[in-house]
């Protein structure tokens, strides 16, 4: 299994627009990375760059310890699943399947094993000599990953497979592959926009937004440290809540409608760096009586979500998300008052570093 | 034809089938003509009012194949066959590979290319009819197979490349890319995968190009005397001194419909459509 490490990855197209922007990540052997981003954020270019499908305008993209910008994809030795399924119409399930082993002269006997053996793994055995056409959507999914895992390929390059799939098949499906993962252990690149999607399938998840990358963790890094604002706000759901319109004094934050005092080592660094939003997830949020201190608010909405319920509140600082268990929901309309975790909040910088994450 | 069988017809229905069988019908009715008339013995022919209902002879055949002109009509034949055939899977193959890379690669002004490449047919080939007399007289192929072969073949090209153009950017870019990583080379996938789903448009274009040729009349009989001259040529000589024989005349039109009428119908019946359908969501 491949080793894959980017290095200072540029890419524009020839209309002007950059698309990836110094890019340097690593894909460990055997790793599942997710890429996470809004679309237009350089994921799927940095993915097509990856298989050879469009040229790299700058930079390095090692496998293996060997730079293959210069091979034609059909040299690399990847597997792709695209998005749409990409299937060939004019073949049926089992040919398809062989095309990679064709394409790289598999003895008969070998292909015809490794084809079937594929199929059954992947539920499809039924379907070898369907076309296409005939098929369901998760079931063209699924002829496009056999197709991608019969080679035994050096390393996988999924472009957000499940997106065309339905709510349910998709569960199903990103469990399988998860599961096809831990048993083949292939290098995995994922392109994916959602997050949910990222956090179950992956072993790290890469954060990217306008070409650049943001940040590379764990689901749980993302969401407890995250980097900088845009991965707080894109990461986490429900969002996270930012206040704009902070000042900070001797004794600590002032914002319309609250004034909170923080710890030692963060009033120390926002005195310095001069924070300019505050963010707090909404598990950091407990709500209050009215009569207690916090942050007034007032109920907007509540959507219960089965154990826990997301409400939305108006606050004179703006709009806040909060999470409580359901069994004790308040009513919309009602008042409340929010009590802030002060070691869990996050200081942004005007240039949107988490100054939080300073180290003193 | 849209209807399904247990829906009933509306009189708008039938009102569109009576017009549609008018206009074929008028469309049809000389080709009906030339049919009945080369088996209609020499009296009937001249009849007035027409015959509709006569005993079909097969004189004319007989005359036009073995009595006028001895066994000529078949090297007629052969020409028009070999010219047609070579000229047609020329400009189809050519045709399709030049179509293809023009959708597929970014070429500098790509676009004008498709432009300048129908640009070829503007002219009608009358105006161009003498300047080409001289080009085929200078490099001694006048009455020679290549000289038309050449000719059709570049002035099919036109038709293939526009008419492929449309069939190639109608395959999801996905297909040739999930091609490239799993190991294809262009050249494999051009004719692994991308030829295969444009059938019906290579047999569009080469049904076309295959009338263009077998029914060109004006080079081929200004380019040609006999050696290479092609059916029409030869059909356009029975207004001869002896003034017209209808009836073997007939005869040779209705040989001369038939390979062509044959080569379509066979081909048409692999016209399936809808070939791409599914390969992506």
């Amino acid at each position: 299994m491949a080793d894959v490490k980017l290095k200072q990855v540029c890419k524009s197209y020839v209309d002007g627009t950059v698309a990836v922007q110094n890019l340097n990540l690593e894909i460990k052997s055997g790793e599942f990375l997710s890429v996470l981003g809004p679309s237009g954020c350089g994921k799927s270019s940095t993915l097509r760059m990856i298989a050879g499908l469009e040229d790299v305008t700058n930079g390095a993209i090692d496998i293996d310890g060997r730079n293959v910008v210069d091979l034609p994809a059909r040299e690399r030795d990847i597997a792709m699943v695209f998005e749409n399924y990409a299937l060939y119409p004019h073949l049926n399930v089992f040919d398809n399947i062989a095309m990679p082993l064709l394409a790289n002269k598999t003895p008969k006997a070998e292909l015809n094993e490794r084809v079937c053996r594929i199929a059954d793994t992947l539920a499809i055995s039924p379907h070898l000599k369907t076309r296409p056409h005939l098929l369901s959507g998760g079931q063209r999914q699924r002829v496009a990953l056999a197709r991608a895992m019969v080679r035994r390929p050096r390393m996988f390059l999924m472009d957000e497979p499940l997106g065309h799939l339905e709510a349910y098949l998709r569960l199903e499906l990103r469990r399988e592959i998860r599961a096809l993962h831990e048993e083949t252990g292939g290098t995995t690149f994922y392109i994916t926009h959602d997050q949910e999607e990222a956090a179950a399938v992956s072993d790290r998840i890469a954060v990217m937004s306008e070409g650049e990358l943001q940040q590379v963790g764990t689901i749980r890094e993302l969401i407890d440290n995250p980097s900088n604002r845009f991965v707080a706000e894109f990461v986490g759901e429900p969002p996270i809540t930012i206040f704009e319109g902070i000042s900070i004094r001797t004794d600590g934050l002032h914002m319309l409608g609250l004034h909170l005092q923080l710890p030692a080592h963060l009033q120390n660094i926002a005195e310095r760096h001069g924070p300019s939003a505050l963010g707090v997830r909404p598990e950091h949020f407990t709500l209050a009586p009215a009569s207690r201190t916090g942050l007034a608010a007032r109920v907007q909405s509540v959507q219960p979500m089965g154990e826990w319920a997301a409400i939305l509140c108006d606050t004179p600082a703006g709009p806040a998300s909060v999470v409580a268990a359901t069994s004790d929901l308040p009513r919309k309309g009602e008042s409340v008052n929010l009590v802030l975790d002060a070691a869990r909040l996050h200081l942004f910088a005007a240039d949107g570093r988490n100054l939080t994450m300073i180290e003193e | 034809m849209v209807n399904t069988t247990n829906q009933r017809l509306s009189l708008k229905d039938y009102v569109r089938y009576i017009i549609a069988s008018v206009f074929v019908g008028f469309c049809l009715f000389p080709i009906y003509i030339v049919i009945t008339t080369s088996l209609k013995s020499e009296s009937d022919i001249f009849a007035w009012p027409p015959k509709w209902l006569f005993a079909p002879t097969f004189e004319n055949f007989y005359n036009a194949l073995f009595v006028f002109g001895g066994t000529g009509v078949f090297s007629f034949l052969l020409n028009s066959i070999v010219i047609t055939a070579v000229s047609t899977f020329l400009a189809v193959s050519l045709g399709s590979m030049a179509s293809y890379c023009l959708t597929r690669f970014r070429i500098p002004a790509g676009s004008h290319l498709f432009f300048f490449i129908l640009s070829t047919r503007f002219a009608p080939p009358v105006a161009f009819i003498v300047p080409l007399y001289l080009m085929v007289q200078r490099t001694g192929l006048l009455d020679t197979w290549l000289a038309l072969i050449l000719i059709y073949t570049s002035m099919n090209l036109s038709l293939v490349v526009w008419i492929m153009r449309g069939f190639f950017e109608s395959i999801p870019i996905e297909i040739e890319e999930a091609a490239e990583v799993d190991g294809y080379s262009r050249l494999n996938i051009f004719f692994l995968i991308v030829l295969p789903l444009v059938k019906p448009g290579l047999i569009t274009t080469s049904i076309l190009s295959a009338i263009m040729a077998w029914n060109e009349f004006l080079i081929a009989t200004v380019l040609t005397q006999n050696q290479a001259a092609t059916l029409p040529v030869y059909l356009a000589g029975f207004s001869g001194s002896m003034g017209l024989e209808w009836g073997p005349y007939m005869a040779v039109g209705t040989m001369a419909v038939m390979p062509i009428m044959i080569f379509t119908l066979a081909l048409q019946r692999h016209l399936v459509r809808g070939l791409t359908f599914g390969a992506v969501r």
